[in-house]
Protein backbone atom coordinates (compact mmCIF):
# COMPACT_ATOMS: atom_id res chain seq x y z
CA UNK A 1 0.00 0.00 0.00
CA UNK A 2 1.28 3.47 -0.89
CA UNK A 3 1.48 5.96 1.93
CA UNK A 4 -0.87 8.95 1.57
CA UNK A 5 1.69 11.30 3.06
CA UNK A 6 5.44 10.86 3.11
CA UNK A 7 8.60 12.70 4.04
CA UNK A 8 11.77 11.47 2.36
CA UNK A 9 15.11 12.56 3.82
CA UNK A 10 13.68 15.94 4.70
CA UNK A 11 16.03 18.58 6.06
CA UNK A 12 14.97 22.10 6.94
CA UNK A 13 17.48 24.81 7.73
CA UNK A 14 16.46 28.27 8.88
CA UNK A 15 18.74 31.24 8.43
CA UNK A 16 18.94 32.88 11.86
CA UNK A 17 19.88 36.52 11.42
CA UNK A 18 23.62 36.90 11.97
CA UNK A 19 23.97 33.67 13.94
CA UNK A 20 24.58 30.21 12.56
CA UNK A 21 21.74 28.71 10.54
CA UNK A 22 19.43 26.53 12.64
CA UNK A 23 18.81 22.97 11.53
CA UNK A 24 15.19 22.42 12.57
CA UNK A 25 14.69 19.04 10.88
CA UNK A 26 17.53 16.74 9.89
CA UNK A 27 17.19 13.92 7.36
CA UNK A 28 13.75 12.91 8.53
CA UNK A 29 11.82 10.17 6.77
CA UNK A 30 8.35 8.99 7.69
CA UNK A 31 5.42 7.40 5.86
CA UNK A 32 1.84 7.95 6.89
CA UNK A 33 -0.81 5.53 5.67
CA UNK A 34 -4.37 6.22 4.69
CA UNK A 35 -6.74 6.32 7.67
CA UNK A 36 -3.97 6.34 10.26
CA UNK A 37 -3.84 8.58 13.30
CA UNK A 38 -0.18 9.41 13.79
CA UNK A 39 1.16 11.49 16.64
CA UNK A 40 4.44 13.36 16.28
CA UNK A 41 5.72 13.45 19.84
CA UNK A 42 8.62 15.54 20.99
CA UNK A 43 9.86 18.24 23.32
CA UNK A 44 9.42 21.85 22.32
CA UNK A 45 11.89 22.96 19.67
CA UNK A 46 12.22 19.51 18.13
CA UNK A 47 11.04 20.63 14.72
CA UNK A 48 7.64 18.92 14.83
CA UNK A 49 5.74 22.11 13.91
CA UNK A 50 8.21 22.72 11.08
CA UNK A 51 7.47 19.23 9.80
CA UNK A 52 3.73 19.87 9.92
CA UNK A 53 4.14 23.21 8.12
CA UNK A 54 5.95 21.38 5.33
CA UNK A 55 3.10 18.86 5.05
CA UNK A 56 0.69 21.81 4.69
CA UNK A 57 2.97 23.44 2.13
CA UNK A 58 3.48 26.59 4.22
CA UNK A 59 7.24 26.09 3.95
CA UNK A 60 9.32 23.91 1.69
CA UNK A 61 12.11 21.56 2.78
CA UNK A 62 15.70 22.68 2.22
CA UNK A 63 16.54 19.15 1.12
CA UNK A 64 14.44 16.07 0.45
CA UNK A 65 10.77 15.91 -0.52
CA UNK A 66 7.39 15.90 1.13
CA UNK A 67 4.75 14.07 -0.90
CA UNK A 68 0.98 13.76 -0.90
CA UNK A 69 -0.04 10.57 -2.76
CA UNK A 70 3.39 10.47 -4.39
CA UNK A 71 3.30 14.06 -5.69
CA UNK A 72 5.66 16.59 -4.09
CA UNK A 73 3.99 19.35 -2.09
CA UNK A 74 5.44 22.61 -3.38
CA UNK A 75 2.82 25.19 -2.39
CA UNK A 76 0.01 25.56 0.14
CA UNK A 77 -1.95 22.34 -0.12
CA UNK A 78 -5.66 22.60 0.77
CA UNK A 79 -5.96 18.80 0.67
CA UNK A 80 -3.84 18.82 3.85
CA UNK A 81 -6.05 20.84 6.19
CA UNK A 82 -4.56 22.38 9.31
CA UNK A 83 -5.97 22.94 12.79
CA UNK A 84 -3.96 25.67 14.48
CA UNK A 85 -3.21 25.83 18.17
CA UNK A 86 -4.50 29.41 18.31
CA UNK A 87 -7.69 28.51 16.38
CA UNK A 88 -7.19 31.11 13.59
CA UNK A 89 -10.93 31.67 13.27
CA UNK A 90 -12.16 34.67 11.30
CA UNK A 91 -13.44 37.02 14.02
CA UNK A 92 -15.80 38.81 11.59
CA UNK A 93 -17.58 35.63 10.62
CA UNK A 94 -20.14 33.78 12.69
CA UNK A 95 -19.69 30.11 13.53
CA UNK A 96 -21.67 29.28 10.40
CA UNK A 97 -19.67 31.74 8.28
CA UNK A 98 -16.41 30.21 9.49
CA UNK A 99 -17.53 26.64 8.84
CA UNK A 100 -18.81 27.60 5.38
CA UNK A 101 -15.56 29.36 4.41
CA UNK A 102 -13.85 26.55 2.52
CA UNK A 103 -17.02 25.77 0.57
CA UNK A 104 -17.61 29.43 -0.20
CA UNK A 105 -14.18 29.97 -1.72
CA UNK A 106 -14.82 26.89 -3.82
CA UNK A 107 -18.00 28.53 -5.08
CA UNK A 108 -20.33 25.90 -3.66
CA UNK A 109 -23.92 27.16 -3.85
CA UNK A 110 -25.42 28.77 -0.79
CA UNK A 111 -27.97 26.07 -0.02
CA UNK A 112 -25.49 23.20 -0.25
CA UNK A 113 -23.02 25.21 1.79
CA UNK A 114 -25.49 25.84 4.54
CA UNK A 115 -26.58 22.23 4.72
CA UNK A 116 -23.05 20.85 4.86
CA UNK A 117 -21.94 23.42 7.40
CA UNK A 118 -24.89 22.50 9.60
CA UNK A 119 -23.95 18.84 9.40
CA UNK A 120 -20.47 19.56 10.78
CA UNK A 121 -21.66 22.10 13.31
CA UNK A 122 -23.93 19.34 14.64
CA UNK A 123 -21.04 16.89 14.55
CA UNK A 124 -18.88 19.02 16.84
CA UNK A 125 -21.95 19.65 19.04
CA UNK A 126 -22.28 23.37 18.45
CA UNK A 127 -25.93 23.23 17.36
CA UNK A 128 -27.59 26.46 18.46
CA UNK A 129 -24.39 28.50 18.27
CA UNK A 130 -24.47 29.01 14.47
CA UNK A 131 -24.92 32.78 14.68
CA UNK A 132 -22.40 33.43 17.43
CA UNK A 133 -19.12 35.17 16.74
CA UNK A 134 -15.89 33.41 17.84
CA UNK A 135 -15.18 35.93 20.61
CA UNK A 136 -18.47 34.93 22.22
CA UNK A 137 -17.29 31.31 22.60
CA UNK A 138 -14.97 29.55 25.06
CA UNK A 139 -11.60 28.19 23.93
CA UNK A 140 -12.90 24.65 23.65
CA UNK A 141 -15.87 25.78 21.58
CA UNK A 142 -13.62 27.83 19.32
CA UNK A 143 -11.47 24.79 18.67
CA UNK A 144 -14.62 22.82 17.82
CA UNK A 145 -15.45 25.49 15.23
CA UNK A 146 -11.97 25.14 13.74
CA UNK A 147 -12.46 21.40 13.53
CA UNK A 148 -15.88 21.77 11.88
CA UNK A 149 -14.48 24.37 9.45
CA UNK A 150 -11.78 21.93 8.44
CA UNK A 151 -14.00 18.86 8.21
CA UNK A 152 -16.60 20.71 6.12
CA UNK A 153 -13.82 21.44 3.66
CA UNK A 154 -13.27 17.66 3.34
CA UNK A 155 -9.46 17.56 3.17
CA UNK A 156 -7.67 14.26 2.62
CA UNK A 157 -5.36 14.70 5.60
CA UNK A 158 -5.94 16.48 8.90
CA UNK A 159 -2.87 18.22 10.31
CA UNK A 160 -3.18 19.25 13.95
CA UNK A 161 -0.61 21.48 15.58
CA UNK A 162 -1.06 20.98 19.33
CA UNK A 163 -4.71 21.91 18.93
CA UNK A 164 -5.66 21.38 22.58
CA UNK A 165 -2.55 22.85 24.20
CA UNK A 166 -4.28 26.13 25.08
CA UNK A 167 -7.26 24.42 26.73
CA UNK A 168 -7.68 23.58 30.40
CA UNK A 169 -7.09 19.95 31.39
CA UNK A 170 -10.75 18.94 31.60
CA UNK A 171 -11.80 20.57 28.34
CA UNK A 172 -8.79 18.96 26.71
CA UNK A 173 -9.95 15.52 27.82
CA UNK A 174 -13.43 16.15 26.42
CA UNK A 175 -11.93 17.33 23.14
CA UNK A 176 -9.74 14.24 22.91
CA UNK A 177 -12.84 12.06 23.31
CA UNK A 178 -14.60 14.08 20.61
CA UNK A 179 -11.67 13.73 18.25
CA UNK A 180 -11.55 9.96 18.79
CA UNK A 181 -15.28 9.75 18.09
CA UNK A 182 -14.93 11.81 14.90
CA UNK A 183 -11.91 9.83 13.74
CA UNK A 184 -13.72 6.55 14.34
CA UNK A 185 -16.59 7.87 12.24
CA UNK A 186 -14.72 9.28 9.23
CA UNK A 187 -11.31 7.56 9.36
CA UNK A 188 -9.51 10.62 8.06
CA UNK A 189 -5.74 10.36 7.98
CA UNK A 190 -4.53 12.54 10.84
CA UNK A 191 -1.12 13.84 11.81
CA UNK A 192 -1.29 15.23 15.32
CA UNK A 193 1.50 17.10 17.05
CA UNK A 194 1.84 16.97 20.79
CA UNK A 195 4.40 17.12 23.56
CA UNK A 196 2.16 15.12 25.87
CA UNK A 197 2.88 11.38 26.04
CA UNK A 198 -0.63 10.80 27.42
CA UNK A 199 -2.27 12.65 24.56
CA UNK A 200 -0.24 10.68 22.03
CA UNK A 201 -1.17 7.38 23.70
CA UNK A 202 -4.87 8.20 23.94
CA UNK A 203 -5.27 9.36 20.36
CA UNK A 204 -2.86 7.61 18.03
CA UNK A 205 -2.43 4.37 16.12
CA UNK A 206 1.25 5.11 15.79
CA UNK A 207 3.66 7.38 17.59
CA UNK A 208 6.67 9.02 15.98
CA UNK A 209 9.03 10.03 18.76
CA UNK A 210 11.27 12.89 17.69
CA UNK A 211 14.64 13.92 19.05
CA UNK A 212 15.37 17.56 19.69
CA UNK A 213 17.65 19.95 17.76
CA UNK A 214 18.03 18.87 15.08
CA UNK A 215 14.70 17.13 14.69
CA UNK A 216 15.17 13.48 13.81
CA UNK A 217 13.03 10.39 14.17
CA UNK A 218 14.10 8.72 17.38
CA UNK A 219 11.66 5.82 17.23
CA UNK A 220 8.38 4.83 15.62
CA UNK A 221 6.10 2.86 17.92
CA UNK A 222 2.82 1.19 17.03
CA UNK A 223 0.11 1.98 19.56
CA UNK A 224 -2.03 -1.14 19.85
CA UNK A 225 -4.23 0.00 22.68
CA UNK A 226 -7.79 -1.17 22.01
CA UNK A 227 -9.97 0.76 19.58
CA UNK A 228 -12.59 2.30 19.72
CA UNK A 229 -10.82 3.99 22.57
CA UNK A 230 -11.82 6.21 25.44
CA UNK A 231 -9.91 8.46 27.70
CA UNK A 232 -10.16 5.84 30.49
CA UNK A 233 -7.71 3.69 28.48
CA UNK A 234 -5.17 5.43 30.72
CA UNK A 235 -6.09 3.07 33.55
CA UNK A 236 -5.00 -0.10 31.71
CA UNK A 237 -1.64 -1.86 32.41
CA UNK A 238 -0.77 -1.87 28.68
CA UNK A 239 -1.03 1.89 28.75
CA UNK A 240 1.39 2.14 31.65
CA UNK A 241 3.88 -0.15 29.88
CA UNK A 242 3.81 1.91 26.70
CA UNK A 243 4.08 5.13 28.62
CA UNK A 244 7.16 3.89 30.48
CA UNK A 245 8.72 2.77 27.21
CA UNK A 246 8.17 6.17 25.59
CA UNK A 247 9.31 8.10 28.62
CA UNK A 248 12.63 6.20 28.56
CA UNK A 249 13.06 7.26 24.92
CA UNK A 250 12.13 10.84 25.59
CA UNK A 251 13.82 11.36 28.94
CA UNK A 252 17.38 11.55 27.69
CA UNK A 253 16.26 13.98 24.98
CA UNK A 254 14.53 16.30 27.40
CA UNK A 255 17.47 16.28 29.82
CA UNK A 256 19.95 16.80 27.03
CA UNK A 257 17.89 19.62 25.54
CA UNK A 258 17.50 21.25 28.92
CA UNK A 259 21.25 21.11 29.60
CA UNK A 260 22.25 22.56 26.25
CA UNK A 261 19.79 25.39 26.77
CA UNK A 262 21.29 26.32 30.14
CA UNK B 1 0.03 38.24 54.21
CA UNK B 2 2.79 35.61 54.30
CA UNK B 3 0.56 33.17 56.17
CA UNK B 4 -2.13 33.30 53.49
CA UNK B 5 -2.38 30.06 51.52
CA UNK B 6 -3.34 29.94 47.85
CA UNK B 7 -6.99 29.29 48.72
CA UNK B 8 -7.18 32.38 50.89
CA UNK B 9 -5.53 34.35 48.14
CA UNK B 10 -8.21 33.55 45.59
CA UNK B 11 -10.90 34.22 48.17
CA UNK B 12 -9.57 37.67 48.93
CA UNK B 13 -9.13 38.33 45.21
CA UNK B 14 -12.82 37.55 44.71
CA UNK B 15 -13.75 39.97 47.46
CA UNK B 16 -11.61 42.68 45.90
CA UNK B 17 -13.28 42.32 42.49
CA UNK B 18 -16.70 42.29 44.11
CA UNK B 19 -15.88 45.50 45.90
CA UNK B 20 -14.51 46.87 42.64
CA UNK B 21 -17.78 46.11 40.86
CA UNK B 22 -19.74 47.70 43.64
CA UNK B 23 -17.53 50.75 43.55
CA UNK B 24 -18.07 51.06 39.82
CA UNK B 25 -21.84 50.74 40.21
CA UNK B 26 -21.92 53.57 42.71
CA UNK B 27 -19.30 55.56 40.81
CA UNK B 28 -21.24 55.98 37.56
CA UNK B 29 -24.19 58.10 38.86
CA UNK B 30 -21.84 59.99 41.14
CA UNK B 31 -19.58 60.92 38.24
CA UNK B 32 -22.58 62.09 36.23
CA UNK B 33 -23.55 64.31 39.12
CA UNK B 34 -20.04 65.75 39.35
CA UNK B 35 -20.08 66.50 35.59
CA UNK B 36 -23.40 68.28 35.98
CA UNK B 37 -22.10 70.27 38.95
CA UNK B 38 -19.00 71.35 37.04
CA UNK B 39 -21.12 72.63 34.14
CA UNK B 40 -23.48 74.46 36.49
CA UNK B 41 -20.51 76.06 38.27
CA UNK B 42 -18.96 77.37 35.06
CA UNK B 43 -22.35 78.66 33.80
CA UNK B 44 -22.92 80.41 37.13
CA UNK B 45 -19.49 81.99 37.01
CA UNK B 46 -20.24 83.18 33.48
CA UNK B 47 -23.61 84.57 34.55
CA UNK B 48 -22.33 86.31 37.69
CA UNK B 49 -19.18 87.78 36.14
CA UNK B 50 -21.05 89.30 33.18
CA UNK B 51 -24.14 90.35 35.14
CA UNK B 52 -22.10 92.29 37.71
CA UNK B 53 -19.83 93.82 35.11
CA UNK B 54 -16.62 92.03 36.21
CA UNK B 55 -16.15 91.17 32.56
CA UNK B 56 -17.24 93.71 29.95
CA UNK B 57 -19.78 92.58 27.31
CA UNK B 58 -17.32 93.42 24.51
CA UNK B 59 -15.08 90.64 25.81
CA UNK B 60 -17.73 88.17 26.90
CA UNK B 61 -21.47 88.66 26.28
CA UNK B 62 -24.09 87.68 28.85
CA UNK B 63 -25.62 84.19 28.64
CA UNK B 64 -29.03 85.78 28.03
CA UNK B 65 -27.69 87.74 25.03
CA UNK B 66 -26.22 84.56 23.55
CA UNK B 67 -29.52 82.76 24.07
CA UNK B 68 -31.45 85.56 22.31
CA UNK B 69 -28.96 85.61 19.47
CA UNK B 70 -29.26 81.83 19.13
CA UNK B 71 -33.07 82.03 18.95
CA UNK B 72 -32.85 84.77 16.32
CA UNK B 73 -30.34 82.87 14.19
CA UNK B 74 -32.36 79.70 14.49
CA UNK B 75 -35.72 81.33 13.72
CA UNK B 76 -34.43 83.06 10.59
CA UNK B 77 -33.28 79.69 9.22
CA UNK B 78 -29.82 81.16 8.59
CA UNK B 79 -28.15 79.04 11.23
CA UNK B 80 -29.52 75.81 9.80
CA UNK B 81 -28.45 76.87 6.30
CA UNK B 82 -24.92 77.42 7.59
CA UNK B 83 -24.91 74.04 9.35
CA UNK B 84 -26.19 72.39 6.18
CA UNK B 85 -23.64 74.11 3.89
CA UNK B 86 -20.69 73.22 6.10
CA UNK B 87 -21.91 69.65 6.56
CA UNK B 88 -22.32 69.24 2.81
CA UNK B 89 -18.77 70.44 2.12
CA UNK B 90 -17.36 68.18 4.82
CA UNK B 91 -19.31 65.22 3.55
CA UNK B 92 -18.27 65.69 -0.09
CA UNK B 93 -14.59 66.28 0.66
CA UNK B 94 -14.47 63.49 3.22
CA UNK B 95 -16.24 60.97 0.99
CA UNK B 96 -13.98 61.84 -1.94
CA UNK B 97 -10.91 61.45 0.29
CA UNK B 98 -12.17 58.04 1.43
CA UNK B 99 -12.89 56.87 -2.11
CA UNK B 100 -9.37 57.82 -3.20
CA UNK B 101 -7.38 56.99 -0.07
CA UNK B 102 -8.82 53.65 1.04
CA UNK B 103 -7.93 51.78 -2.19
CA UNK B 104 -4.53 53.50 -2.27
CA UNK B 105 -3.85 52.56 1.35
CA UNK B 106 -4.74 48.93 0.72
CA UNK B 107 -2.60 48.93 -2.43
CA UNK B 108 0.36 50.33 -0.47
CA UNK B 109 0.02 47.56 2.09
CA UNK B 110 -0.21 44.63 -0.29
CA UNK B 111 1.90 45.79 -3.25
CA UNK B 112 5.37 47.22 -2.50
CA UNK B 113 5.71 49.31 -5.72
CA UNK B 114 2.53 51.24 -4.79
CA UNK B 115 4.14 52.13 -1.48
CA UNK B 116 7.36 53.14 -3.23
CA UNK B 117 5.41 55.41 -5.58
CA UNK B 118 3.30 57.10 -2.92
CA UNK B 119 5.74 57.30 0.00
CA UNK B 120 7.63 60.43 -1.13
CA UNK B 121 4.41 62.37 -1.70
CA UNK B 122 2.91 61.26 1.59
CA UNK B 123 6.06 62.36 3.42
CA UNK B 124 6.05 65.76 1.71
CA UNK B 125 2.35 66.50 1.97
CA UNK B 126 1.66 65.17 5.45
CA UNK B 127 3.24 68.07 7.39
CA UNK B 128 1.19 70.65 5.44
CA UNK B 129 -1.87 71.96 7.30
CA UNK B 130 -4.87 72.12 4.96
CA UNK B 131 -5.02 75.93 5.14
CA UNK B 132 -1.72 76.12 3.25
CA UNK B 133 -3.66 74.81 0.25
CA UNK B 134 -5.98 77.83 0.26
CA UNK B 135 -3.91 80.01 -2.15
CA UNK B 136 -3.41 77.26 -4.72
CA UNK B 137 -6.97 75.94 -4.57
CA UNK B 138 -8.36 79.47 -4.93
CA UNK B 139 -6.19 80.03 -7.97
CA UNK B 140 -7.26 76.74 -9.55
CA UNK B 141 -10.89 76.51 -8.43
CA UNK B 142 -11.98 80.04 -7.49
CA UNK B 143 -13.91 80.58 -4.28
CA UNK B 144 -16.89 78.36 -5.00
CA UNK B 145 -18.00 75.10 -3.49
CA UNK B 146 -15.35 72.99 -5.20
CA UNK B 147 -12.60 74.97 -3.52
CA UNK B 148 -14.01 74.25 -0.03
CA UNK B 149 -14.41 70.58 -0.91
CA UNK B 150 -10.83 70.55 -2.18
CA UNK B 151 -9.54 71.95 1.12
CA UNK B 152 -11.40 69.25 3.05
CA UNK B 153 -10.06 66.64 0.65
CA UNK B 154 -6.45 67.82 0.93
CA UNK B 155 -6.67 67.90 4.70
CA UNK B 156 -8.22 64.45 5.02
CA UNK B 157 -6.95 61.98 2.45
CA UNK B 158 -3.49 61.40 3.88
CA UNK B 159 -4.84 60.43 7.31
CA UNK B 160 -7.29 57.99 5.77
CA UNK B 161 -4.48 56.60 3.62
CA UNK B 162 -2.15 56.07 6.57
CA UNK B 163 -4.81 54.48 8.80
CA UNK B 164 -5.83 52.17 5.95
CA UNK B 165 -2.23 51.24 5.23
CA UNK B 166 -1.45 50.50 8.88
CA UNK B 167 -4.55 48.43 9.55
CA UNK B 168 -4.17 46.46 6.32
CA UNK B 169 -0.56 45.70 7.24
CA UNK B 170 -1.65 44.48 10.64
CA UNK B 171 -4.08 41.82 9.48
CA UNK B 172 -3.01 38.62 11.26
CA UNK B 173 -0.89 36.59 8.79
CA UNK B 174 -2.11 33.40 10.50
CA UNK B 175 -5.64 34.17 9.25
CA UNK B 176 -4.34 34.58 5.71
CA UNK B 177 -2.50 31.30 6.04
CA UNK B 178 -5.63 29.59 7.39
CA UNK B 179 -7.69 30.97 4.49
CA UNK B 180 -5.21 29.69 1.91
CA UNK B 181 -5.12 26.33 3.68
CA UNK B 182 -8.89 26.19 3.19
CA UNK B 183 -8.43 26.75 -0.54
CA UNK B 184 -8.84 30.54 -0.80
CA UNK B 185 -7.46 32.24 -3.91
CA UNK B 186 -5.88 35.72 -3.97
CA UNK B 187 -9.22 37.39 -4.60
CA UNK B 188 -10.86 35.49 -1.73
CA UNK B 189 -8.02 36.36 0.62
CA UNK B 190 -8.50 40.00 -0.39
CA UNK B 191 -12.27 40.18 0.09
CA UNK B 192 -12.80 37.60 2.81
CA UNK B 193 -9.75 38.17 5.00
CA UNK B 194 -7.66 41.27 4.36
CA UNK B 195 -10.49 43.73 3.89
CA UNK B 196 -12.69 42.67 6.82
CA UNK B 197 -9.54 42.28 8.93
CA UNK B 198 -8.52 45.85 8.20
CA UNK B 199 -12.01 47.32 8.43
CA UNK B 200 -12.06 48.13 12.18
CA UNK B 201 -8.80 50.07 11.81
CA UNK B 202 -10.02 51.83 8.68
CA UNK B 203 -13.22 52.91 10.42
CA UNK B 204 -11.27 54.20 13.42
CA UNK B 205 -9.18 56.20 10.95
CA UNK B 206 -12.29 57.58 9.27
CA UNK B 207 -13.71 58.70 12.60
CA UNK B 208 -10.50 60.49 13.57
CA UNK B 209 -10.31 62.07 10.13
CA UNK B 210 -13.92 63.25 10.24
CA UNK B 211 -13.03 65.66 13.06
CA UNK B 212 -10.03 66.86 11.04
CA UNK B 213 -12.27 67.40 8.00
CA UNK B 214 -14.47 69.66 10.10
CA UNK B 215 -11.57 71.86 11.14
CA UNK B 216 -10.54 72.07 7.46
CA UNK B 217 -13.92 73.31 6.27
CA UNK B 218 -14.13 75.90 9.02
CA UNK B 219 -10.77 77.43 8.20
CA UNK B 220 -11.62 77.42 4.48
CA UNK B 221 -14.91 79.17 5.19
CA UNK B 222 -13.27 81.78 7.38
CA UNK B 223 -10.98 82.82 4.56
CA UNK B 224 -13.45 82.98 1.71
CA UNK B 225 -17.09 81.94 1.80
CA UNK B 226 -20.57 83.45 1.74
CA UNK B 227 -22.07 80.90 4.08
CA UNK B 228 -21.25 77.98 6.34
CA UNK B 229 -20.46 78.02 10.04
CA UNK B 230 -16.88 79.28 9.54
CA UNK B 231 -18.09 82.23 7.44
CA UNK B 232 -20.85 82.96 9.95
CA UNK B 233 -18.37 83.24 12.82
CA UNK B 234 -16.04 85.40 10.78
CA UNK B 235 -18.81 87.78 9.67
CA UNK B 236 -20.18 88.04 13.21
CA UNK B 237 -16.69 89.02 14.37
CA UNK B 238 -16.58 91.74 11.68
CA UNK B 239 -19.92 93.10 12.92
CA UNK B 240 -18.66 92.99 16.49
CA UNK B 241 -21.44 90.55 17.41
CA UNK B 242 -19.61 88.39 19.92
CA UNK B 243 -22.81 86.64 21.03
CA UNK B 244 -23.32 85.37 17.49
CA UNK B 245 -19.69 84.18 17.39
CA UNK B 246 -20.44 82.09 20.48
CA UNK B 247 -23.64 80.77 18.90
CA UNK B 248 -21.57 79.73 15.87
CA UNK B 249 -18.96 78.00 18.02
CA UNK B 250 -21.63 76.14 19.97
CA UNK B 251 -23.31 75.09 16.71
CA UNK B 252 -20.00 73.67 15.47
CA UNK B 253 -19.56 71.65 18.66
CA UNK B 254 -23.08 70.25 18.48
CA UNK B 255 -22.88 69.47 14.76
CA UNK B 256 -19.55 67.63 15.13
CA UNK B 257 -20.87 65.74 18.17
CA UNK B 258 -23.95 64.66 16.21
CA UNK B 259 -21.74 63.63 13.25
CA UNK B 260 -19.64 61.57 15.67
CA UNK B 261 -22.73 59.83 17.05
CA UNK B 262 -23.88 58.99 13.53
CA UNK B 263 -20.39 57.66 12.77
CA UNK B 264 -20.53 55.46 15.91
CA UNK B 265 -23.90 54.05 14.85
CA UNK B 266 -22.57 53.24 11.38
CA UNK B 267 -19.48 51.65 12.94
CA UNK B 268 -21.60 49.37 15.10
CA UNK B 269 -23.66 48.40 12.10
CA UNK B 270 -20.62 47.59 9.99
CA UNK B 271 -18.69 45.72 12.68
CA UNK B 272 -21.23 43.44 14.38
CA UNK B 273 -18.45 41.15 15.61
CA UNK B 274 -16.98 43.96 17.69
CA UNK B 275 -20.27 44.69 19.45
CA UNK B 276 -18.85 43.64 22.82
CA UNK B 277 -15.96 46.02 22.53
CA UNK B 278 -18.25 48.99 22.07
CA UNK B 279 -20.42 48.33 25.09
Amino acid sequence: MHPILSAEHVTKVFAAGRGDPVVAVDDLSVDINEGEFVCLLGASGCGKSTMLNMFAGFTQPTNGTVCLRGTPITSIEPRCGMVFQSYALFPWKTVRGNVEFGLKVRRVSKDVRRERAQQFIDMVKLTGFEDHYPTELSGGMQQRVTLARLLANDPEVLLMDEPFAALDAMTRQVMQEELLRIHDANRKTTVFITHSIDEALILSNRIVVMSARPGRVKAILPNDLPSPRHVDVQLSPEYADLKRQIWQLVESEVRHHDETNN
Amino acid sequence: MVTLGPVDDTASAAVVTEQGDLRRKIAVPWMRLISLASVVTVMTLWYVSTEYGWILPIFLPKPATVWQEAQGAFAGGLLLTDVWMSSKRVFLGFALAGIVAIPLGVAMAIWAPAKAILDPFVSLLRPLPSITWIPLTMLWLGIGESQKVAIVFMGSWIYILLYTYESTKRVDPLLIRAARNLGARDIDVMYEVIFPGALPGIITGLKVTLAISWSCVLSAEMVAAQNGLGAMIWQAKDWGNLALVLVGMLSISITVLVADQVANRIERLLLPWERDRHQ
